[in-house]
């Protein structure tokens, strides 16, 4: 009976330690790194790492550029998603050919996803310009990853590609779980499908939606993969995030404590987001 | 499902035919564009790496018509070190997920049907999947720092332990799911029957959840296939790096081999391809840690 009682804890005890040793024990770890300067015997006690942090343009300019980029993207991905959802939410023929096929780039490796736009978007001997100029049509300007401008529009433009189909699937199965008495209380009143999809499909769709919204939001701040293989935060400045940021001062200029101090920053400013989705989502289940 | 779906067709109001007929045109031309924009570039990046390089740089672009060459295979793996990675990166993935999907079912078994103090199992669930929310970057410097203390830097270890820990809260979530949905009376029934805890769960509750436990065996190959940053920090060896650091360091060298790194992107590519279309019933259900049950 005894040996009953602990058996949850005995097979619960060595998946809690693990993580435990591998997230607690580092987050305590970079705590003190952050708040150090110098190594071994020469570290000192000191707040520099963060009062750096506000007088830091280049770390204002990739925080920004990180919220930009999720905002847009998020934008970009919610409105193609849900479109296709609600095209694609009724009898189609190879409905679920088109459901295996979006799977391509979801599951794609981050890196092979790098790879692919390098060469589609090569200014001289990618896929697309090459294209568009055997058509006769100029591409001189299209510099694509080249250019500083085009090239934020251009990583953009690579994750819309990667992750809509992620957005469109969650999205897709909210619209399928939606109860069908709704929608014949709505006909029978002569609602305009407008006025269906505003009232009945959208309210009910809301948790779906949160939770596509939350999951991709938290990816979006903490890009790293595509980027760095695309642009690796170029030309210039143009397209570092946050993570770039961090892991260059980090790995290039092996400044640790700055770089800690940077990572809380991506933490909090996570946390508070996702936070404020959890809420919505929970008053929403309340309801 | 289907019939809902019919009937909702059903009881569209009354359009004229022709303007049905449009919007079902209309529904299929958005459709194939988008299978197109899904599927051209990643057919472009398989045609490059099957061409000469005259080919591969020739204005208009070939599409359909080249001479196939499996030169750039032999090169990226033969003569360099792909080989080499592609090793590593299997070692890895499988030892990882082996590694996450015992310590993580045994968990979720005792969160899921155990009697854990129900306040301690639902604080324990959601720090399990806390850790799981960090970004990468910030566990990655103190892991770093942690596995050059512990000199494991450039070693096939160290990042078989960190995939063990980066997917157990995913294992956790997902299997939790899973054994909630196994009816309690199957379980009682077999432990009135004389076997013990452990007995029950492995005749009988395990078989039940056999394809749960096999979807998300593979979404943590996948994941941890996959994974750039933290093989990034930690192997910087030919001996050690996996398949996606060394593709990453090579696109990012001066002068970029293109046939090699297609090449080498086609091979990470496909067994991912191959396993994601076994787990598609679960694709929803895992890449959103079990929140959808899609």
């Amino acid at each position: 009976m005894r040996y009953e009682r602990a058996l949850p804890y005995i097979l619960a005890a060595p998946a809690v330690i693990v993580l435990a040793a591998l997230s607690i024990y580092p987050l305590l770890y970079a705590v003190r790194v952050s708040f150090q300067t110098g190594v071994g015997q020469n570290a000192r006690w000191t707040l520099q790492n963060f009062t750096r942090l506000a007088g830091d343009n280049f770390f204002l300019a990739a925080l920004a550029h990180t919220l930009v980029y999720a905002t847009v993207a998020l934008t970009f991905e919610f409105l193609l998603g849900l479109g296709l959802a609600l095209v694609l939410n009724s009898e189609i023929r190879g409905r679920s050919l088109f459901r295996a096929t979006l799977l391509v780039p979801l599951m794609l490796p981050p890196v092979v996803v790098g790879v692919v736009w390098r060469l589609m978007l090569n200014p001289n001997f990618g896929a697309i310009n090459g294209t568009l100029k055997s058509l006769g049509l100029p591409t001189e300007s299209l510099t694509w990853t080249a250019s500083p401008k085009l090239a934020f529009l251009s990583v953009i433009a690579v994750d819309v590609w990667q992750w809509t189909p992620f957005v469109f699937l969650v999205l897709l199965a909210g619209l399928q779980a939606i109860p069908q008495e709704p929608y014949e209380a709505a006909r029978i009143d002569g609602s305009s499908a407008w006025q269906t999809f505003r009232h009945i499909t959208l309210p009910l769709l809301k948790p779906a939606i949160l939770i596509a919204l939350l999951l991709r939001t938290m990816d979006l701040l903490r890009v790293f993969d595509q980027i760095f293989i695309l642009t690796e935060g170029g030309p210039g400045f143009a397209t570092e995030t946050i993570s770039l940021y961090i892991y260059r001062a980090a790995f290039r200029f092996g400044n640790f404590g700055y770089a800690v101090a940077m990572s809380f920053v991506l933490l909090i400013v996570t946390n508070i987001i996702s936070l404020a989705y959890i809420r919505l989502l929970q008053r929403q289940e309340a309801t | 499902m289907k019939a809902h779906v019919i009937e909702h067709n059903k009881l569209r109001p009354h359009h004229h035919a022709g303007r049905r007929v449009s919007a079902r045109w209309l529904r299929y031309a958005i459709i194939i564009a988008a299978l197109l924009a899904t599927l051209a570039p990643v057919y472009w990046m398989i045609t490059i790496s099957l061409k000469s390089e005259v080919d591969q740089f020739s204005v208009p672009p070939r599409w359909f018509l080249f001479s196939p060459t499996i030169a750039h295979y032999s090169d990226a793996f033969v003569e360099r070190s792909f080989g080499q990675y592609l090793l590593t990166s299997m070692i890895v993935a499988v030892s990882s997920t082996l590694c996450a999907m015992v310590l993580g079912t045994l968990c979720a078994y005792a969160l899921a049907r155990l009697s854990l103090p129900r306040r301690l199992s639902t604080r324990l669930s959601l720090w399990i999947l806390s850790t799981r929310m960090f970004p990468p970057i910030v566990t990655a410097l103190p892991l770093f720092l942690m596995m050059r203390d512990m000199r494991l830097l450039n070693t096939r270890a160290s990042l078989i332990i960190v995939y063990t820990a980066f997917n157990l809260p995913f294992v956790v979530w997902m299997m939790r799911g899973f054994f909630q949905e196994i009816p309690r009376d199957l379980e009682e029934a077999a432990r009135v029957d004389g076997d013990s805890r452990l007995g029950a769960l492995v005749r009988v509750v395990l078989p039940l959840v056999a394809p749960g436990l096999a979807a998300t065996a593979i979404f943590c190959l996948i994941i941890s296939w996959n994974e750039l940053l933290f093989a990034l920090i930690l192997t910087q060896t030919d001996a050690a790096m996996t398949l996606p650091v060394g593709i990453a360091g090579r696109v990012t060298q001066y002068e970029i081999k293109w046939g090699v790194m297609s090449a080498a992107g086609v091979v990470a590519m496909t067994p991912i391809l191959l396993f994601a279309l076994a787990v598609q019933r679960y694709l929803v259900r895992g890449l959103s840690l079990g929140a959808v049950k899609g």
